[in-house]
């Protein structure tokens, strides 16, 4: 039972770097309709720059925000610079998916060929440890679910409470008619793109503090259960995403304290099948339902 | 696999009917069968560290039957799809070609019956147990089996009177081959596995799995998994606990693991807990210190050739293209097939064999008529009659890239092991 309420503590510091990376990657799908397989390698950029941050004396939270502003730029920049074109040349979803994974693969290799296939681990202290009941925390831990929890609070009152999070839920639901009443498609496709990265910047920094070494293809490797956490939660649904990253979070976890850490990934990936043979659209299912790869 | 196999073989024979013999000029080559790209690319490396000093020397004492020998870098690519190709591609057209160093355990299962049926000699690096007892004529083998890892293991931590263990392996075939011999071993030994876990690879986390083994209260863990995935798990050994004394196999011994790990951990902490078994090579003695010696001049060939110095799979790779030298000058033929049946009379201790320990005082004891015992770099060579020669293993630990010998398993405690399972 200890070990069920331990699996339960430590699914929450997975289901927290989840949460963080699949609502970013999902608000952007939402309201993109591009779906970045580069994601997890601009994660693993992130790392690097919270690498070359830490190791030049940088505490692990200001490279955290630095991470954040990278990822943010960078995502926009990536946009701007490659994927728009594509858009504008008339690309269709598939093949804006070979897109982004030939830009996956650039990051990657473009990583490799300036750190090298080497090992790398951010300068930092995970702190001391806390015992609440069976679970067990570090300061590094309680750190990632607070920023978790607040960029997932963050998301929800931007969504829900603001004029600009109002026109990103119209561009996500309706593009064309947004723009016919009024609403600067491009500036909320363009915010949709710095949010998405500043998220994604600060998972790749969470996920490099959890794993304590990582490599060019950290992120890459992350993003089948970032896709997994959004495709159970509702494709374009932020609130979805927070869901679907909790559940696989956790069941990963209790997975492989019940059963076996074998099955950590199988157990995880069966929830993901179940739930979307019962709801194909996902969890939540407001938007998930306009787009094509959830149809 | 299966189906490949037959296919890569079939399309060897056809291609290489009546192949196997050398033209009357020219060098002899030896490939460097292995992987040179790839998430493997460091083996191909360290072959290159063992072939190109053994035909320095090689040529340095007049070559083979008035040819010179080269090395050929033949890449793999540590996939089977391109492995198969590069063999049948290297077997079709390398003019002189005599012998063949590798192929490694990624491509080993789809390329040995391949290179077997054109009768060409291989000195494997596989370490899969199903070439323990293969039937493949052409395969020789220097390096233990990776199931042998297991029994090494168990009776190392039994030299260091650890009584409770847990064993943390990877999910991977290659991890999960020591596992097996392990269990057995340490319990023969008087030792109990109190957690055996099989982890899924390059996990976020792997605290749920650190904390089920911490229950069990084991004094040492046994490991074999890639950086990654042992680096998280250790260092959150680390944090819920404190370190554990850890046993790990050659693979944590090779420098993407100890630089990921060392990272996650800590140095310090590092040379203070770990050790690892890897194939026992000492660098010392005569046949060590010619290869040696021979190594460090081959910068030319050989990019930072002093790493090689005390890898024991160079020093077999070394042994390998010796042996086979020496098979040609003993069957006064290059043909492959006319020299394979000497190359394990040459590893035998028999009445009047005289011991060598290089190419070049072997040539010269059989241009004196003598029979001979080659002893090699890695050490006395004792094949079976499936072309195994496992030897014994070595602790080591390796701290600020110096390798310090801990302690050695001989081949007769490992043996003794083994009879027993």
């Amino acid at each position: 039972m200890s070990l069920l309420i331990a699996s339960i503590g430590f699914g929450l510091v997975t289901a927290s770097i989840l949460a963080v990376a699949a609502v970013g990657f999902t608000l952007q799908f939402g309201v993109t309709n591009i779906l970045n397989l580069a994601f997890g390698d601009v994660m693993t950029a992130s790392a690097f720059m919270g690498y070359l941050a830490t190791t030049n004396g940088v505490n692990i939270w200001a490279a955290v925000a630095l991470c954040a502003l990278f990822g943010a730029v960078f995502s926009v920049l990536l946009n701007r610079l490659l994927y728009t074109p594509f858009v504008r040349h008339g690309t269709k979803l598939f093949g804006m998916i070979v897109v982004t994974i030939s830009v996956s693969l650039i990051i990657q290799y473009t990583l490799q060929a300036i750190w090298g296939a080497s090992f790398f681990s951010l300068k930092f202290s995970p702190g001391r440890s806390y015992h609440l009941g069976s679970m067990v925390f570090t300061t590094s831990q309680f750190g990632i679910m607070g920023i978790a929890v607040a960029a997932m609070l963050g998301v929800y009152g931007l969504l829900r409470f603001t004029k600009l999070g109002k026109a990103m839920r119209a561009t996500a639901s309706d593009p064309v008619l947004a723009r016919s009443c009024g609403i600067a498609t491009d500036r909320v496709i363009d915010v949709a793109w710095l949010l998405s990265g500043a998220l994604c910047g600060v998972a790749g920094m969470a996920l490099a503090m959890n794993v304590t070494s990582f490599t060019s293809t950290t992120g890459g490797t992350f993003l089948i259960a970032i896709v997994a956490a959004a495709v159970l939660g509702g494709v374009g649904q932020a609130y979805g995403a927070m869901l679907g990253a909790l559940t696989i979070g956790l069941s990963s976890e209790v997975a492989a304290g019940v059963i076996a850490p074998s099955y950590k990934q199988v157990v995880a990936f069966v929830v993901l099948v179940l739930v979307l043979l019962i709801r194909p659209q996902g969890i939540l299912s407001e938007v998930a339902d306009q787009k094509e790869v959830a149809a | 696999m299966t189906r490949l196999r037959i296919l890569s073989a079939a399309l060897a024979t056809i291609v290489l009917g009546g192949c196997g013999g050398s033209s009357a000029h020219g060098p002899l080559v030896v490939a460097d069968f292995n992987p040179f790209s790839g998430a493997d690319a460091s083996f191909g490396p360290e072959m290159v560290g063992g072939c190109e000093p053994a035909a320095r020397l090689i040529n340095q004492a007049g070559g083979v039957l008035g040819h010179k020998l080269t090395c050929q870098v033949v890449d793999t690519r540590g996939d089977p799809a391109d492995a198969v190709p590069a063999a049948t591609k290297m077997l079709a057209t390398t003019t002189n070609l005599v012998g063949v160093l590798g192929p490694s355990a990624d491509e080993a299962a789809a390329t040995v019956p391949v290179i077997d049926t054109a009768k060409i000699p291989m000195f494997a690096d596989t370490g899969e147990a199903a070439f323990d007892h293969s039937k493949f004529v052409y395969f020789y083998r220097l390096t233990p089996a990776d199931d042998v890892k297991g029994y090494a293991l168990a009776q190392w931590a039994h030299n260091r009177g650890y009584t409770r263990a847990a064993a943390i392996f990877g999910s991977d075939v290659g991890a999960q081959s020591d596992v097996p011999t392990l269990l057995t071993a340490f319990k023969a030994l008087g030792g109990t596995i109190v957690s055996n876990q099989k982890i899924a690879l390059d996990q976020s986390s792997y605290r749920t799995e650190v904390t089920n083994m911490l229950s069990a209260h084991p004094q040492v863990i046994f490991t074999e998994a890639d950086p990654q995935t042992d680096s998280t798990f250790l260092s959150e050994v680390q944090q819920l606990h404190g370190m554990l004394p850890v046993i790990g196999t050659e693979t944590t011994l090779q420098a993407p693991w100890l630089k990921a790990v060392g990272g996650a951990i800590g140095t310090t902490q590092l040379a203070r807990y770990f050790s690892a078994l890897q194939p026992y090579a000492p660098s010392a003695g005569p046949a060590w210190t010619t290869y040696d010696h021979a190594l460090l001049a081959s910068g030319g060939s050989v990019p930072n050739p002093s790493q090689w110095a005390s890898d024991p799979y160079s020093m077999t790779y070394y042994d390998g293209v010796n042996l086979m030298a020496l098979a040609m000058l003993a069957a006064k033929s290059t043909t492959p097939a006319d020299y394979a049946p000497r190359i394990v009379k040459l590893t035998q201790a028999s009445p009047g064999a005289v011991a060598v320990t290089s190419f070049a005082s072997g040539k010269a004891a059989l241009a004196a008529g003598k029979t001979i015992r080659y002893i090699g770099a890695g050490g006395p060579i004792a094949f079976d009659q499936w072309h195994n020669s496992s030897g014994a293993y070595e602790a080591a630990v390796t701290i600020g890239g110096k390798t310090k010998i801990l302690g050695v398993i001989s081949a007769a405690q490992i043996a003794t092991l083994k009879a027993g399972g």
